[in-house]
Protein backbone atom coordinates (compact mmCIF):
# COMPACT_ATOMS: atom_id res chain seq x y z
CA UNK A 1 0.00 0.00 0.00
CA UNK A 2 2.85 2.31 0.68
CA UNK A 3 4.35 1.57 -2.16
CA UNK A 4 1.61 2.24 -4.28
CA UNK A 5 1.01 5.68 -2.82
CA UNK A 6 5.00 6.62 -2.74
CA UNK A 7 4.59 5.83 -6.40
CA UNK A 8 1.60 7.23 -7.26
CA UNK A 9 3.59 10.14 -5.59
CA UNK A 10 6.59 10.07 -7.99
CA UNK A 11 4.60 9.56 -10.68
CA UNK A 12 2.38 12.89 -10.29
CA UNK A 13 5.92 14.74 -9.47
CA UNK A 14 7.13 13.80 -12.60
CA UNK A 15 3.87 14.35 -14.30
CA UNK A 16 4.06 18.22 -12.89
CA UNK A 17 7.47 18.68 -13.68
CA UNK A 18 6.80 18.12 -17.03
CA UNK A 19 3.27 20.03 -17.54
CA UNK A 20 3.88 22.95 -16.29
CA UNK A 21 5.40 24.38 -19.19
CA UNK A 22 2.80 22.93 -21.36
CA UNK A 23 0.26 23.94 -19.45
CA UNK A 24 1.64 27.39 -19.62
CA UNK A 25 1.92 27.13 -23.25
CA UNK A 26 -1.42 25.93 -23.64
CA UNK A 27 -2.86 28.92 -21.17
CA UNK A 28 -0.98 31.77 -22.94
CA UNK A 29 -1.22 31.40 -26.33
CA UNK A 30 -3.74 28.82 -26.73
CA UNK A 31 -0.88 26.43 -28.31
CA UNK A 32 -1.15 22.24 -28.09
CA UNK A 33 2.67 22.34 -28.19
CA UNK A 34 4.16 18.49 -29.16
CA UNK A 35 7.59 19.24 -29.60
CA UNK A 36 7.03 19.14 -25.50
CA UNK A 37 7.52 16.06 -25.66
CA UNK A 38 10.51 16.41 -28.09
CA UNK A 39 11.91 18.30 -25.61
CA UNK A 40 11.20 15.67 -22.72
CA UNK A 41 12.79 12.88 -24.89
CA UNK A 42 16.07 14.80 -25.62
CA UNK A 43 16.23 16.17 -21.84
CA UNK A 44 16.42 11.89 -21.62
CA UNK A 45 19.40 11.60 -24.20
CA UNK A 46 21.38 14.31 -22.89
CA UNK A 47 21.81 12.37 -19.53
CA UNK A 48 22.17 9.40 -21.09
CA UNK A 49 25.02 11.23 -23.12
CA UNK A 50 27.18 13.24 -20.85
CA UNK A 51 26.78 11.14 -17.68
CA UNK A 52 29.55 9.14 -18.45
CA UNK A 53 31.56 11.65 -19.86
CA UNK A 54 30.97 13.83 -16.78
CA UNK A 55 30.51 11.11 -14.24
CA UNK A 56 28.69 13.58 -11.59
CA UNK A 57 24.71 12.88 -12.05
CA UNK A 58 23.22 16.41 -10.31
CA UNK A 59 26.33 18.24 -13.21
CA UNK A 60 24.61 15.65 -16.27
CA UNK A 61 21.68 16.85 -14.78
CA UNK A 62 21.92 20.34 -15.09
CA UNK A 63 23.54 19.65 -18.41
CA UNK A 64 20.21 17.95 -19.60
CA UNK A 65 17.70 20.76 -18.12
CA UNK A 66 20.35 23.34 -19.87
CA UNK A 67 21.53 22.39 -22.84
CA UNK A 68 17.42 22.31 -24.14
CA UNK A 69 17.46 25.62 -23.99
CA UNK A 70 18.99 27.02 -27.74
CA UNK A 71 16.59 24.11 -28.65
CA UNK A 72 13.45 25.54 -27.08
CA UNK A 73 15.13 28.88 -28.14
CA UNK A 74 14.78 28.29 -31.64
CA UNK A 75 11.34 26.03 -31.83
CA UNK A 76 9.64 29.16 -30.30
CA UNK A 77 11.54 31.27 -32.65
CA UNK A 78 10.79 29.82 -35.88
CA UNK A 79 7.39 27.10 -34.50
CA UNK A 80 5.54 28.37 -31.74
CA UNK A 81 5.82 32.22 -32.62
CA UNK A 82 3.78 31.81 -35.99
CA UNK A 83 1.53 29.76 -34.69
CA UNK A 84 0.24 32.22 -32.62
CA UNK A 85 -3.43 33.35 -32.81
CA UNK A 86 -3.84 30.01 -35.14
CA UNK A 87 -6.11 27.22 -34.95
CA UNK A 88 -5.66 24.78 -32.22
CA UNK A 89 -5.53 22.57 -35.49
CA UNK A 90 -3.23 24.18 -37.32
CA UNK A 91 -1.12 24.14 -34.06
CA UNK A 92 -0.91 19.93 -33.33
CA UNK A 93 0.33 19.52 -36.55
CA UNK A 94 2.78 21.76 -36.77
CA UNK A 95 4.36 21.27 -33.40
CA UNK A 96 4.21 17.44 -34.26
CA UNK A 97 5.97 18.15 -37.16
CA UNK A 98 8.68 19.48 -35.38
CA UNK A 99 7.94 16.52 -33.15
CA UNK A 100 8.36 13.53 -36.02
CA UNK A 101 11.43 15.34 -37.18
CA UNK A 102 12.99 15.50 -34.01
CA UNK A 103 12.61 12.00 -33.00
CA UNK A 104 14.60 10.88 -36.44
CA UNK A 105 17.34 12.91 -35.47
CA UNK A 106 17.44 11.28 -32.16
CA UNK A 107 17.02 7.75 -33.77
CA UNK A 108 19.99 8.87 -36.32
CA UNK A 109 22.26 9.31 -33.62
CA UNK A 110 21.19 7.04 -30.90
CA UNK A 111 19.07 4.72 -32.27
CA UNK A 112 16.04 3.21 -31.71
CA UNK A 113 17.16 0.45 -28.76
CA UNK A 114 15.89 1.64 -25.50
CA UNK A 115 18.84 2.72 -23.08
CA UNK A 116 18.89 1.39 -19.58
CA UNK A 117 19.72 3.79 -17.04
CA UNK A 118 20.57 3.09 -13.26
CA UNK A 119 19.10 4.30 -10.40
CA UNK A 120 21.49 7.41 -9.27
CA UNK A 121 20.78 6.81 -5.50
CA UNK A 122 20.53 3.17 -5.19
CA UNK A 123 19.83 3.74 -1.90
CA UNK A 124 16.42 2.67 -0.19
CA UNK A 125 14.88 3.47 3.10
CA UNK A 126 12.14 1.87 5.35
CA UNK A 127 9.23 3.28 6.24
CA UNK A 128 6.47 1.95 8.40
CA UNK A 129 8.02 -1.42 7.27
CA UNK A 130 7.83 -0.37 3.44
CA UNK A 131 11.28 -0.62 1.97
CA UNK A 132 11.20 2.36 -0.71
CA UNK A 133 14.09 3.85 -3.06
CA UNK A 134 15.30 7.07 -2.44
CA UNK A 135 15.31 8.00 -5.60
CA UNK A 136 12.29 8.31 -5.57
CA UNK A 137 11.19 10.39 -3.16
CA UNK A 138 13.81 12.93 -4.53
CA UNK A 139 11.75 13.51 -7.43
CA UNK A 140 8.41 14.47 -4.97
CA UNK A 141 11.03 16.63 -2.95
CA UNK A 142 12.44 18.13 -6.45
CA UNK A 143 8.71 18.50 -7.96
CA UNK A 144 7.53 19.95 -4.67
CA UNK A 145 10.15 22.74 -4.97
CA UNK A 146 9.73 23.49 -8.19
CA UNK A 147 5.91 24.48 -7.54
CA UNK A 148 6.79 26.59 -4.52
CA UNK A 149 9.30 28.65 -6.77
CA UNK A 150 6.57 28.72 -8.85
CA UNK A 151 4.38 29.85 -6.57
CA UNK A 152 6.56 32.56 -5.30
CA UNK A 153 7.75 33.66 -8.93
CA UNK A 154 3.82 34.36 -9.99
CA UNK A 155 3.18 36.00 -6.43
CA UNK A 156 5.66 37.87 -5.83
CA UNK A 157 7.66 39.16 -8.81
CA UNK A 158 6.42 41.84 -11.30
CA UNK A 159 7.01 39.57 -14.51
CA UNK A 160 4.71 36.91 -12.33
CA UNK A 161 1.66 39.22 -12.18
CA UNK A 162 2.25 39.81 -16.14
CA UNK A 163 2.38 36.51 -16.91
CA UNK A 164 -0.94 36.15 -14.59
CA UNK A 165 -2.65 39.02 -16.28
CA UNK A 166 -1.66 37.42 -20.14
CA UNK A 167 -3.49 33.95 -18.79
CA UNK A 168 -6.25 35.64 -18.23
CA UNK A 169 -6.39 38.07 -21.31
CA UNK A 170 -3.14 38.75 -23.63
CA UNK A 171 -4.80 41.34 -25.64
CA UNK A 172 -5.49 44.11 -22.69
CA UNK A 173 -2.02 43.74 -21.34
CA UNK A 174 -0.57 44.57 -24.68
CA UNK A 175 -3.39 47.41 -24.31
CA UNK A 176 -1.33 48.54 -21.07
CA UNK A 177 1.93 48.69 -23.62
CA UNK A 178 3.64 45.21 -22.39
CA UNK A 179 5.13 43.01 -24.92
CA UNK A 180 3.65 40.10 -23.62
CA UNK A 181 4.66 37.96 -26.31
CA UNK A 182 8.35 38.62 -24.68
CA UNK A 183 6.98 37.03 -21.29
CA UNK A 184 5.37 33.97 -23.37
CA UNK A 185 8.68 33.21 -24.92
CA UNK A 186 10.36 33.21 -21.48
CA UNK A 187 7.82 31.17 -20.02
CA UNK A 188 7.87 28.96 -23.09
CA UNK A 189 12.01 28.45 -22.00
CA UNK A 190 11.73 27.63 -18.89
CA UNK A 191 8.47 25.66 -19.40
CA UNK A 192 10.64 23.30 -21.87
CA UNK A 193 13.83 23.52 -19.47
CA UNK A 194 11.27 21.75 -16.63
CA UNK A 195 10.02 19.46 -19.59
CA UNK A 196 13.91 18.17 -19.79
CA UNK A 197 14.04 17.54 -16.14
CA UNK A 198 11.37 16.04 -16.01
CA UNK A 199 12.25 13.45 -18.82
CA UNK A 200 16.07 13.49 -16.98
CA UNK A 201 14.12 12.44 -13.77
CA UNK A 202 12.05 9.86 -15.36
CA UNK A 203 14.69 8.09 -17.67
CA UNK A 204 16.15 6.00 -14.14
CA UNK A 205 12.67 4.97 -13.47
CA UNK A 206 11.65 3.42 -17.48
CA UNK A 207 14.56 3.11 -20.03
CA UNK A 208 15.16 6.22 -22.73
CA UNK A 209 14.06 5.57 -26.11
CA UNK A 210 12.39 7.78 -28.96
CA UNK A 211 9.20 7.66 -28.25
CA UNK A 212 9.48 8.20 -24.48
CA UNK A 213 7.73 11.58 -24.40
CA UNK A 214 4.70 10.59 -26.85
CA UNK A 215 3.00 8.56 -24.04
CA UNK A 216 4.08 11.20 -21.11
CA UNK A 217 2.53 13.62 -23.34
CA UNK A 218 -0.93 12.28 -23.85
CA UNK A 219 -0.64 12.14 -19.85
CA UNK A 220 0.57 15.57 -19.88
CA UNK A 221 -2.20 16.75 -21.66
CA UNK A 222 -4.51 15.16 -19.29
CA UNK A 223 -2.96 16.58 -16.61
CA UNK A 224 -3.76 20.30 -18.17
CA UNK A 225 -7.35 19.83 -19.46
CA UNK A 226 -8.26 18.21 -15.71
CA UNK A 227 -6.06 21.05 -13.98
CA UNK A 228 -8.56 23.25 -16.06
CA UNK A 229 -6.26 25.41 -18.84
CA UNK A 230 -4.35 28.48 -17.62
CA UNK A 231 -4.76 26.96 -13.54
CA UNK A 232 -1.22 26.40 -12.79
CA UNK A 233 -1.92 25.65 -9.42
CA UNK A 234 -4.64 22.83 -11.32
CA UNK A 235 -1.94 21.48 -13.16
CA UNK A 236 -0.38 20.97 -9.97
CA UNK A 237 -3.35 19.15 -8.23
CA UNK A 238 -4.06 17.30 -11.32
CA UNK A 239 -0.72 15.99 -11.43
CA UNK A 240 -0.64 14.38 -8.44
CA UNK A 241 -4.18 13.26 -8.62
CA UNK A 242 -3.37 11.53 -12.16
CA UNK A 243 -0.08 10.25 -10.76
CA UNK A 244 -1.66 8.47 -7.58
CA UNK A 245 -4.41 6.75 -9.78
CA UNK A 246 -1.78 5.74 -12.26
CA UNK A 247 -0.27 3.99 -9.46
CA UNK A 248 -3.56 2.35 -7.65
CA UNK A 249 -4.66 1.18 -11.13
CA UNK A 250 -1.75 0.36 -12.25
CA UNK A 251 -1.03 -2.22 -8.93
CA UNK A 252 -4.38 -3.81 -9.72
CA UNK A 253 -4.00 -4.05 -13.74
CA UNK A 254 -0.64 -2.59 -15.50
CA UNK A 255 -2.78 -1.86 -18.61
CA UNK A 256 -5.65 -0.59 -16.84
CA UNK A 257 -3.79 2.64 -15.82
CA UNK A 258 -3.79 5.22 -18.88
CA UNK A 259 -7.41 3.99 -19.80
CA UNK A 260 -8.29 5.16 -15.91
CA UNK A 261 -6.43 8.86 -16.59
CA UNK A 262 -7.94 8.88 -19.91
CA UNK A 263 -11.49 7.82 -18.51
CA UNK A 264 -11.12 10.73 -16.02
CA UNK A 265 -10.04 12.99 -18.45
CA UNK A 266 -13.49 12.63 -20.67
CA UNK A 267 -15.30 13.04 -17.42
CA UNK A 268 -14.10 16.20 -17.13
CA UNK A 269 -14.36 17.20 -20.60
CA UNK A 270 -18.06 17.05 -20.04
CA UNK A 271 -18.38 18.68 -17.06
CA UNK A 272 -16.54 21.47 -18.07
CA UNK A 273 -15.52 21.51 -22.06
CA UNK A 274 -12.89 23.58 -22.89
CA UNK A 275 -13.73 26.42 -25.50
CA UNK A 276 -10.56 27.59 -27.19
CA UNK B 1 -0.61 77.85 -30.05
CA UNK B 2 -2.81 76.82 -33.12
CA UNK B 3 -4.26 73.23 -32.15
CA UNK B 4 -2.56 70.60 -34.13
CA UNK B 5 -3.85 67.26 -34.67
CA UNK B 6 -2.90 64.65 -32.37
CA UNK B 7 -4.52 61.52 -34.30
CA UNK B 8 -5.53 61.64 -37.78
CA UNK B 9 -7.18 58.53 -40.19
CA UNK B 10 -7.05 59.24 -44.04
CA UNK B 11 -9.27 56.57 -45.83
CA UNK B 12 -9.33 54.08 -43.25
CA UNK B 13 -10.83 51.06 -44.35
CA UNK B 14 -11.40 47.87 -42.71
CA UNK B 15 -13.32 44.58 -44.80
CA UNK B 16 -14.18 41.20 -43.14
CA UNK B 17 -14.49 38.92 -45.95
CA UNK B 18 -17.18 41.13 -48.49
CA UNK B 19 -18.20 43.15 -45.72
CA UNK B 20 -17.12 46.36 -44.99
CA UNK B 21 -17.01 46.95 -41.78
CA UNK B 22 -15.60 50.84 -41.93
CA UNK B 23 -15.35 52.19 -45.09
CA UNK B 24 -12.93 55.45 -46.20
CA UNK B 25 -13.14 57.47 -43.05
CA UNK B 26 -11.57 60.22 -42.86
CA UNK B 27 -11.16 61.83 -39.22
CA UNK B 28 -9.23 64.29 -37.41
CA UNK B 29 -8.98 65.06 -33.70
CA UNK B 30 -6.74 67.94 -32.46
CA UNK B 31 -4.42 67.73 -29.47
CA UNK B 32 -6.58 68.94 -26.36
CA UNK B 33 -9.52 68.00 -27.66
CA UNK B 34 -12.58 66.04 -26.25
CA UNK B 35 -14.62 64.40 -28.77
CA UNK B 36 -17.23 61.73 -29.48
CA UNK B 37 -18.22 59.41 -31.74
CA UNK B 38 -21.68 58.12 -31.92
CA UNK B 39 -23.73 55.32 -33.84
CA UNK B 40 -26.08 52.50 -33.71
CA UNK B 41 -25.22 49.21 -33.13
CA UNK B 42 -22.55 47.55 -35.62
CA UNK B 43 -21.66 51.22 -37.16
CA UNK B 44 -18.35 49.95 -37.27
CA UNK B 45 -16.97 52.45 -34.06
CA UNK B 46 -15.56 49.92 -32.14
CA UNK B 47 -13.55 48.25 -34.94
CA UNK B 48 -12.10 51.95 -35.89
CA UNK B 49 -10.99 52.25 -32.44
CA UNK B 50 -9.24 48.72 -32.87
CA UNK B 51 -7.43 49.94 -36.28
CA UNK B 52 -6.61 53.35 -34.21
CA UNK B 53 -5.07 51.13 -31.56
CA UNK B 54 -3.08 48.68 -33.61
CA UNK B 55 -5.60 45.68 -32.73
CA UNK B 56 -6.49 45.41 -36.13
CA UNK B 57 -4.70 45.83 -39.34
CA UNK B 58 -6.59 48.43 -42.42
CA UNK B 59 -7.00 46.65 -45.23
CA UNK B 60 -7.05 50.22 -46.80
CA UNK B 61 -5.89 53.72 -45.56
CA UNK B 62 -3.63 55.22 -42.69
CA UNK B 63 -3.39 56.43 -38.84
CA UNK B 64 -0.95 58.93 -38.47
CA UNK B 65 -0.28 60.12 -35.05
CA UNK B 66 1.60 63.53 -34.29
CA UNK B 67 1.80 63.42 -37.66
CA UNK B 68 3.55 60.21 -38.25
CA UNK B 69 2.29 57.31 -39.92
CA UNK B 70 1.50 54.46 -37.75
CA UNK B 71 -0.14 52.72 -39.23
CA UNK B 72 1.31 48.97 -38.95
CA UNK B 73 2.77 50.31 -35.71
CA UNK B 74 2.24 47.11 -33.07
CA UNK B 75 0.02 47.61 -29.83
CA UNK B 76 2.22 47.95 -27.46
CA UNK B 77 4.44 50.77 -29.01
CA UNK B 78 1.05 53.09 -29.87
CA UNK B 79 0.86 52.94 -25.81
CA UNK B 80 4.57 54.07 -25.35
CA UNK B 81 3.79 56.76 -27.65
CA UNK B 82 0.57 58.08 -25.25
CA UNK B 83 -1.92 56.39 -26.81
CA UNK B 84 -4.04 54.46 -24.24
CA UNK B 85 -8.08 52.95 -24.58
CA UNK B 86 -10.63 51.62 -22.55
CA UNK B 87 -12.63 48.30 -24.19
CA UNK B 88 -16.51 48.25 -24.55
CA UNK B 89 -16.25 45.01 -22.29
CA UNK B 90 -14.66 46.32 -19.51
CA UNK B 91 -10.78 44.33 -19.47
CA UNK B 92 -9.88 43.89 -15.94
CA UNK B 93 -7.86 41.15 -14.75
CA UNK B 94 -10.47 38.96 -12.60
CA UNK B 95 -8.06 36.72 -11.22
CA UNK B 96 -5.47 39.51 -9.67
CA UNK B 97 -7.03 41.92 -6.57
CA UNK B 98 -7.51 44.93 -7.45
CA UNK B 99 -4.50 46.49 -6.81
CA UNK B 100 -2.26 44.01 -8.32
CA UNK B 101 -4.21 45.04 -11.92
CA UNK B 102 -2.05 48.12 -11.42
CA UNK B 103 0.80 46.24 -11.33
CA UNK B 104 1.60 45.72 -15.03
CA UNK B 105 0.67 49.13 -16.28
CA UNK B 106 2.45 51.30 -13.40
CA UNK B 107 5.59 48.70 -14.07
CA UNK B 108 5.41 49.48 -18.24
CA UNK B 109 5.53 53.12 -16.91
CA UNK B 110 7.97 52.87 -14.22
CA UNK B 111 10.74 51.79 -16.50
CA UNK B 112 9.93 53.68 -19.59
CA UNK B 113 9.22 50.82 -22.11
CA UNK B 114 11.82 48.34 -23.76
CA UNK B 115 14.73 50.59 -21.75
CA UNK B 116 17.65 48.25 -20.94
CA UNK B 117 15.72 45.51 -19.10
CA UNK B 118 13.82 42.69 -20.75
CA UNK B 119 12.17 41.68 -17.47
CA UNK B 120 10.95 43.19 -14.28
CA UNK B 121 12.02 40.45 -11.53
CA UNK B 122 11.30 43.06 -9.12
CA UNK B 123 9.46 42.81 -6.33
CA UNK B 124 5.87 43.17 -7.55
CA UNK B 125 4.62 44.78 -4.12
CA UNK B 126 7.20 46.94 -2.98
CA UNK B 127 6.14 49.91 -0.92
CA UNK B 128 6.93 51.95 -3.53
CA UNK B 129 4.68 50.29 -6.17
CA UNK B 130 1.45 49.63 -3.71
CA UNK B 131 1.86 53.70 -2.73
CA UNK B 132 1.88 54.41 -6.81
CA UNK B 133 -1.21 52.34 -7.64
CA UNK B 134 -2.93 53.50 -4.80
CA UNK B 135 -2.66 57.43 -5.62
CA UNK B 136 -4.23 56.08 -9.37
CA UNK B 137 -7.11 53.69 -7.65
CA UNK B 138 -7.72 57.18 -5.49
CA UNK B 139 -8.20 58.91 -8.29
CA UNK B 140 -10.87 56.60 -9.90
CA UNK B 141 -12.33 57.14 -5.79
CA UNK B 142 -12.20 53.19 -5.66
CA UNK B 143 -8.37 53.30 -3.26
CA UNK B 144 -10.73 51.54 -0.08
CA UNK B 145 -10.94 48.52 -2.55
CA UNK B 146 -7.20 47.81 -3.14
CA UNK B 147 -7.09 44.32 -1.42
CA UNK B 148 -10.57 42.76 -2.72
CA UNK B 149 -10.25 40.37 -5.43
CA UNK B 150 -11.21 41.98 -8.97
CA UNK B 151 -13.80 39.62 -9.84
CA UNK B 152 -16.00 40.85 -6.65
CA UNK B 153 -16.40 44.39 -8.09
CA UNK B 154 -19.24 45.77 -9.37
CA UNK B 155 -19.17 46.53 -12.81
CA UNK B 156 -18.72 50.27 -12.31
CA UNK B 157 -15.96 49.69 -10.10
CA UNK B 158 -14.21 47.64 -12.68
CA UNK B 159 -15.02 50.48 -14.92
CA UNK B 160 -13.62 52.89 -12.92
CA UNK B 161 -10.60 50.55 -12.44
CA UNK B 162 -9.84 49.94 -16.02
CA UNK B 163 -10.12 53.99 -16.56
CA UNK B 164 -7.43 54.34 -13.73
CA UNK B 165 -4.80 51.79 -15.18
CA UNK B 166 -5.46 53.74 -18.56
CA UNK B 167 -4.85 56.73 -16.90
CA UNK B 168 -1.65 55.75 -15.02
CA UNK B 169 0.02 55.16 -18.35
CA UNK B 170 0.02 58.47 -18.92
CA UNK B 171 -1.99 59.16 -22.13
CA UNK B 172 -1.56 61.49 -24.38
CA UNK B 173 -4.93 60.63 -26.01
CA UNK B 174 -6.70 58.09 -24.13
CA UNK B 175 -9.62 56.46 -26.30
CA UNK B 176 -12.73 55.17 -24.67
CA UNK B 177 -15.27 52.81 -25.91
CA UNK B 178 -18.59 53.05 -24.61
CA UNK B 179 -17.32 53.68 -21.20
CA UNK B 180 -20.82 54.47 -19.74
CA UNK B 181 -22.63 51.52 -21.38
CA UNK B 182 -23.96 48.70 -18.25
CA UNK B 183 -23.16 51.23 -15.63
CA UNK B 184 -26.20 52.13 -13.30
CA UNK B 185 -27.56 55.86 -13.15
CA UNK B 186 -25.12 56.77 -10.61
CA UNK B 187 -22.38 54.91 -12.20
CA UNK B 188 -23.21 56.92 -15.23
CA UNK B 189 -22.99 60.04 -13.06
CA UNK B 190 -19.69 59.30 -11.17
CA UNK B 191 -17.88 58.07 -14.55
CA UNK B 192 -19.27 61.05 -16.55
CA UNK B 193 -17.78 63.73 -13.96
CA UNK B 194 -14.48 61.68 -14.05
CA UNK B 195 -13.75 62.09 -17.45
CA UNK B 196 -15.17 66.09 -17.45
CA UNK B 197 -12.27 66.14 -14.86
CA UNK B 198 -9.80 64.84 -17.03
CA UNK B 199 -10.53 67.27 -19.80
CA UNK B 200 -7.96 70.21 -20.99
CA UNK B 201 -4.90 66.96 -19.42
CA UNK B 202 -5.03 64.99 -22.38
CA UNK B 203 -6.88 64.46 -25.60
CA UNK B 204 -10.30 62.41 -25.24
CA UNK B 205 -12.13 60.49 -27.84
CA UNK B 206 -15.23 58.62 -26.60
CA UNK B 207 -17.80 56.45 -28.14
CA UNK B 208 -21.19 56.46 -26.85
CA UNK B 209 -24.58 55.21 -28.11
CA UNK B 210 -26.58 57.78 -26.44
CA UNK B 211 -26.15 61.21 -27.60
CA UNK B 212 -27.84 63.01 -24.54
CA UNK B 213 -25.25 61.24 -22.56
CA UNK B 214 -22.61 63.44 -24.03
CA UNK B 215 -23.84 66.40 -25.80
CA UNK B 216 -22.53 68.36 -22.55
CA UNK B 217 -19.13 66.61 -22.32
CA UNK B 218 -17.88 66.53 -25.82
CA UNK B 219 -16.77 69.80 -28.03
CA UNK B 220 -17.03 67.69 -31.57
CA UNK B 221 -18.88 64.79 -32.23
CA UNK B 222 -19.04 62.36 -35.38
CA UNK B 223 -21.16 60.38 -36.50
CA UNK B 224 -20.81 56.72 -37.88
CA UNK B 225 -23.12 55.06 -40.12
CA UNK B 226 -22.78 51.53 -41.98
CA UNK B 227 -18.89 52.19 -41.97
CA UNK B 228 -18.92 55.68 -42.88
CA UNK B 229 -18.39 58.61 -40.78
CA UNK B 230 -21.52 60.36 -42.18
CA UNK B 231 -21.38 63.62 -40.33
CA UNK B 232 -18.75 65.48 -37.76
CA UNK B 233 -19.36 68.87 -35.95
CA UNK B 234 -20.57 70.30 -32.70
CA UNK B 235 -22.68 68.42 -30.55
CA UNK B 236 -25.13 70.84 -31.13
CA UNK B 237 -25.68 70.91 -34.93
CA UNK B 238 -25.03 67.51 -34.93
CA UNK B 239 -28.25 67.11 -32.98
CA UNK B 240 -30.42 68.96 -35.00
CA UNK B 241 -29.46 67.65 -38.52
CA UNK B 242 -32.35 66.77 -40.25
CA UNK B 243 -30.80 63.46 -41.92
CA UNK B 244 -28.99 62.45 -38.86
CA UNK B 245 -31.90 62.51 -36.67
CA UNK B 246 -33.48 60.34 -39.87
CA UNK B 247 -31.02 57.91 -39.33
CA UNK B 248 -30.79 57.71 -35.38
CA UNK B 249 -34.53 57.06 -35.51
CA UNK B 250 -34.42 55.01 -38.40
CA UNK B 251 -31.96 52.63 -36.26
CA UNK B 252 -33.69 53.02 -33.19
CA UNK B 253 -31.34 54.24 -31.03
CA UNK B 254 -33.10 57.34 -29.39
N1 LIG C 1 -13.11 40.43 -36.11
C1 LIG C 1 -14.25 40.57 -36.84
N2 LIG C 1 -14.60 39.65 -37.77
C2 LIG C 1 -15.72 39.78 -38.48
N3 LIG C 1 -16.58 40.80 -38.36
C3 LIG C 1 -16.31 41.75 -37.46
C4 LIG C 1 -15.13 41.69 -36.65
N4 LIG C 1 -15.11 42.77 -35.82
C5 LIG C 1 -16.23 43.46 -36.11
N5 LIG C 1 -16.94 42.87 -37.09
C6 LIG C 1 -18.19 43.35 -37.67
O1 LIG C 1 -18.06 44.71 -37.97
C7 LIG C 1 -19.27 45.39 -37.73
C8 LIG C 1 -19.01 46.59 -36.85
O2 LIG C 1 -18.77 46.14 -35.53
P1 LIG C 1 -18.35 47.13 -34.36
O3 LIG C 1 -18.12 46.31 -33.17
O4 LIG C 1 -17.26 48.00 -34.82
O5 LIG C 1 -19.67 47.99 -34.18
P2 LIG C 1 -19.97 49.14 -33.12
O6 LIG C 1 -20.26 50.35 -33.88
O7 LIG C 1 -18.89 49.20 -32.12
O8 LIG C 1 -21.33 48.59 -32.48
P3 LIG C 1 -21.80 48.54 -30.95
O9 LIG C 1 -22.46 49.83 -30.68
O10 LIG C 1 -22.75 47.40 -30.94
O11 LIG C 1 -20.60 48.31 -30.12
C9 LIG C 1 -20.22 44.40 -37.10
O12 LIG C 1 -21.11 43.95 -38.09
C10 LIG C 1 -19.34 43.27 -36.67
O13 LIG C 1 -20.00 42.05 -36.74
MG1 LIG D 1 -18.70 48.78 -30.18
Amino acid sequence: MISVIAYGLTLGGILYIISIGFSFTFGTMKIVNYAHALIFTIGGYILYATLPRIGFYPAAVLAATLGVIPIAFIIERFVIRNLYGESVDLTIIATYAVFLIGLDVLKWIWGSNPLQMSDPINKTFTFLGTELPVYRMAVIVIALALAILIEIFLQRSMAGKIVIAGLEDKETVRGLGISVQRYFTMVFIIGSALAALGGVLYAPITVVEPYMGFQILMLSFAVVIVGGLGNWRGTFVAAFFLGMVMSVTGRWWGPASEVAVFAILAVSLLIHPIDI
Amino acid sequence: MPSQPILETRDLSIAFGEYKAVDKVDFLINTGDCAGIIGPNGAGKSTFFNMLTGMYTPTAGAVFYQGVNITRLPVEKRVALGMVRTFQLVSVFDSLTVLQNMIPPVDRFRRQYANKRLFYFGEAESPEVVECCRTWLAKVGIEKRGREMTANLSYGEKRKLEIAMALSLEPKILLLDEPLAGLSDVEIKDVLGLIGGLRGKFTILLIEHKISQIQNLVRRLSVMHEGRMIAQGEPLEIIHDREIRRIYWGAGAE
